[in-house]
């Protein structure tokens, strides 16, 4: 029993010590802090100066005199508010003090959060021996979350290795992230066509398919109709409810039979897209299949319904009205509903 | 003659045995605790600026409705709801259900912003008390109030839901204060994996002491006065330890009410709050789990300390008292109620630990140390117990409680580094310090009382009557 005593009082006595350790460092930092603070300020005063007299080296002489880490710190916040030469000039002052590499140093052996921005800092300073970094940060980083980050800085660089080894190289946990939306979103125009290729395949996570077919749907144009009006029909409900909320943007001439079809479709969010594509479209020749939505089970396919019908201005309110007078129904009740939204009279 | 004496020295040696072992159980899932909360921190080092996350996750943040439940809340009401609005965040709404409050609440908000009835579509998915009307403001279109009958924070919560038309929710209580970030940062595991999460908790702060101006919390300040002192040090436990490391192991049981982030679709597929719960909250996650783990999927409820929401302790003996008792009823109840999950191995590691945790804490943790209180020493001074089991106890309900809330601070300030004065960790070390000789005892006590008040059927919400964070109010 005498066991439980001692090891307490050794525990107890033993955090207390750790604690007030720390409670010293904390006095230190406080001092430090003070310093560090002092230097952000002079830094920033400096970059000012910068914008406003170009003196490149006088500015090399201020990112010189902080630490790296201040000047790390307080000039990727400064460089993303600037455009154009400033911008460009800026990079190089950074670039001539060796301020990527120790960047560099970061990706490699900071913690996890540390990894992460250092990706983003490194893409933001465009240094010409970043990419050998990031590339290799791809391949051998322990963490999925710094891999994204990676690849989007090397997506930004224009140095992203092919989307299916950058895919197979991020893993497969990795290809349930809503980051790989915002690696799609950067894609340059001219590598589409992978975008296109991986959206299609079949074996590939429908997750990131249909996060591929948002990114052409945004950014390409209307090229890419033919390849959204396949992947309607496609047995995942996510890649199909995908490619029909991009046919709603595109458009295309078979829009209206390949809506229909997939108003009838198992899945509650390709119906519901579909609706809405009906409408984003204005599509009124398809007011018939909408109303008749309008009793589907699921709300959001009701609502998205109603929503499209109301989009088409008078011929379709006056469906929604002649649905609303009818006998009670879910469809009825949805028709008032959609019809008595807004501002109470 | 039959000879009582030893059958009396057995009996206390067995009773003492359980005592000794509840607390020996209780003090060691503590520290189990301490480890994995200090490995989830070490993996997960945060985000230090929130400028960095808008960066990042801005453009993929899904949308979130803030569903703000408000009952008698007319003096804060408007200050909270335009703090609400200022939260930097790319796409949310803020929802107030007033739950037919009896003073001025709803008029309060018709005024502060402008409010006109306003009919809005919305799923009847979960059942609550009717719905007296909408409203919403034509200076922004954030904004929507329900005003309903009165059916409790659950009820509300229901309300809310229903209305809402993100696929997340956060629940927030009408007179907490979110930090500017805290949306961002809580809905990052959703970014991460938004299949697979559920739910996510975020950190729950006290904020008396602290400068408040605008709805904001300016300057973090230690509480004035002791009660909330300990509160503070309890907090830090009972988030930055249980919680951090229940969610690294997928087995958090509680997101707080006060504060905690849904997906919609999960808590509709459940029957979203259970109204005239003392513990909607417990009770919601652990719907949750049941339900996850019956269909067979794969989902994860985490816990991530970086978000915080700031609440008013109470600072008298009597409401805290009340809201302990209420607690205690709460866990109770869920547990009873959901008993059929523990140790069950169709619900893995949730029947064993999450459950297993609740009864050897709440259920049997607070009976036997009290009762440890009253009898060890009694035993030890009829002689029927040698010295080492009286030190055996004292240090399992003292030395050991200083152990683990020193590590909970340790853990903060090598991590997280909140509070801004090194004289702010002093003071809390020497809190930790000395909650464990009185607070602690007085704690579990209300505990029992909560008990007392379970099996006698008590279902009193008592009132929390509060100073205010920004003024007098109750």
């Amino acid at each position: 029993m005498l066991y439980i005593w001692y090891l307490s009082i050794l525990l107890s006595v033993l955090s207390l010590a750790i604690m007030l350790l720390l409670i010293v460092r904390r006095v230190l930092h406080e001092r430090w802090g003070t310093a560090g603070a002092d230097q952000r300020r002079l830094l920033l005063t400096a970059l000012i100066a910068f914008t406003e007299n170009r003196d490149r080296e006088a500015l090399k002489a201020a990112l010189l005199a902080v630490p790296a880490r201040v000047a790390i710190d307080a000039g990727f916040e400064f460089i993303s508010l600037l455009r154009g030469e400033e911008h460009d000039e800026l990079l190089s002052a950074f670039n001539e003090c060796g301020l990527p590499a120790l960047v560099g140093i970061q990706l490699e052996k900071g913690n996890g959060a540390e990894r992460i921005h250092a990706a983003e800092m490194l893409a933001a300073l465009r240094s010409e021996n970043a990419v050998e970094g990031l590339l290799s940060a791809l391949d051998r980083d322990r963490s999925r979350e710094v891999r994204i980050a990676v690849a989007i800085a090397l997506c930004d660089v224009d140095a992203l290795p092919p989307l299916v080894i950058t895919l197979r190289k991020i893993g497969a946990a990795g290809q349930r992230s809503r980051r790989l939306i915002e690696l799609f979103r950067r894609f340059p125009p001219k590598r589409f066509d992978e975008l296109e290729d991986y959206a299609g395949r079949q074996d590939a996570v429908p997750f990131v398919r249909a996060a591929a077919i948002d990114a052409l749907a945004r950014g390409g144009s209307f090229q890419f109709g033919e390849f959204f009006a396949c992947a309607a029909g496609d047995p995942s409900a996510e890649v199909a409810a995908a490619a029909l909320r991009a046919l709603g943007l595109t458009g295309h001439a078979n829009a209206p039979a390949i809506l229909v079809k997939a108003m009838e479709n198992e899945g509650w969010d390709v119906r519901a897209s579909a609706a809405d594509a009906a409408g984003r479209l204005g599509l009124s020749e398809l007011a018939a299949p909408l109303a008749q939505l309008m009793g589907d089970e699921a709300w959001t396919v009701r609502y998205a319904a109603a929503n499209a019908l109301r989009s088409f201005g008078q011929p379709g309110e006056q469906v929604l009205r002649g649905i609303a007078a009818s006998e009670v129904s879910r469809r009825q009740r949805t028709a008032s509903l959609i019809l008595a939204e807004g501002p109470a009279a | 003659m039959f000879d009582w004496s030893q059958e009396i020295v057995l009996g206390a040696s067995i009773l003492s045995w359980f005592i000794i072992g509840a607390g020996l159980a209780q003090t060691a899932v503590y520290l189990l605790q301490l480890i994995i909360a200090a490995y989830a921190l070490s993996k997960r080092p945060p985000v230090a600026r929130s400028a960095l996350l808008w960066h990042r996750y801005g453009d993929v943040a899904p949308p979130i409705a803030l569903l703000v439940p408000a009952y008698n809340e007319e003096v804060n009401v408007v200050e909270s709801v335009h703090s609400m609005l200022a939260l930097e965040y790319p796409n949310f709404e803020v929802i107030v259900v007033n739950d037919g409050s009896k003073d001025q609440t709803l008029q309060r908000l018709i005024e502060g912003f402008k409010l006109v009835k306003f009919h809005r579509p919305y799923e009847e998915a979960l059942t609550h008390k009717p719905i007296r009307g909408l409203y919403s403001s034509p200076i922004t279109e954030r904004l929507f109030v329900v005003d309903k009958e009165n059916g409790g924070k659950a009820d509300a919560q229901n309300a809310g839901v229903n209305v809402c038309r993100a696929p997340l929710f956060c629940v927030i209580d009408g007179d907490s204060i979110l930090e500017p970030d805290a949306l961002m940062r809580a809905a990052q595991p959703f970014i991460d994996d938004p299949e697979r999460t559920i739910a996510v908790g975020g950190t729950i702060r006290i904020a008396n002491g602290s400068r408040i101006e605008g709805g904001r919390v300016r300057e973090v300040r230690l509480p004035h006065r002791l009660l909330p002192l300990l509160q503070v040090v309890e907090y830090l436990r009972a988030f930055l330890m249980a919680r951090l490391a229940w969610s690294r192991i997928n087995t958090l049981m509680l997101v707080s009410g006060a504060f905690g982030l849904f997906r919609r679709a999960e808590v509709v597929a459940v029957g979203g709050f259970t109204s005239g719960s003392m513990g909607e909250d417990l009770d919601l996650v652990i719907k949750l789990h049941r339900h996850m783990m019956d269909s067979k999927r794969r989902y994860s409820i985490q816990f991530i300390p970086e978000p915080v929401c700031w609440t008013e302790a109470p600072e008298s003996l009597r409401v805290l008292a009340r809201q302990r008792t209420r607690w205690q009823r709460g866990s109770l109840e869920c547990f009873f109620r959901y008993r059929s999950m523990l140790f069950n191995p169709r619900y893995g590691r949730v029947g064993f630990l999450g459950f297993g945790h609740i009864l050897i804490v709440d259920v049997l943790g607070p009976i036997s140390e009290v009762l440890g209180y009253v009898l060890i020493p009694a035993f030890w001074l009829l002689g029927i117990l040698s010295t080492e089991y009286l030190l055996a106890f004292t240090s399992l309900v003292f030395t050991y409680g200083v152990c683990v809330s020193v590590c909970s601070l340790v853990l903060e300030e090598a991590e997280l580094k909140r509070f801004p004065r090194a004289r702010d960790l002093a003071v809390l070390t020497a809190v930790a310090v000395i909650e464990n000789f009185g607070y602690r005892q007085l704690n579990n006590f209300w505990r029992v009382k909560g008990w007392w008040q379970f099996l006698r059927a008590d279902q009193s919400w008592g009132e929390m009557t509060r100073t205010g964070l920004t003024g007098p109010k109750k």
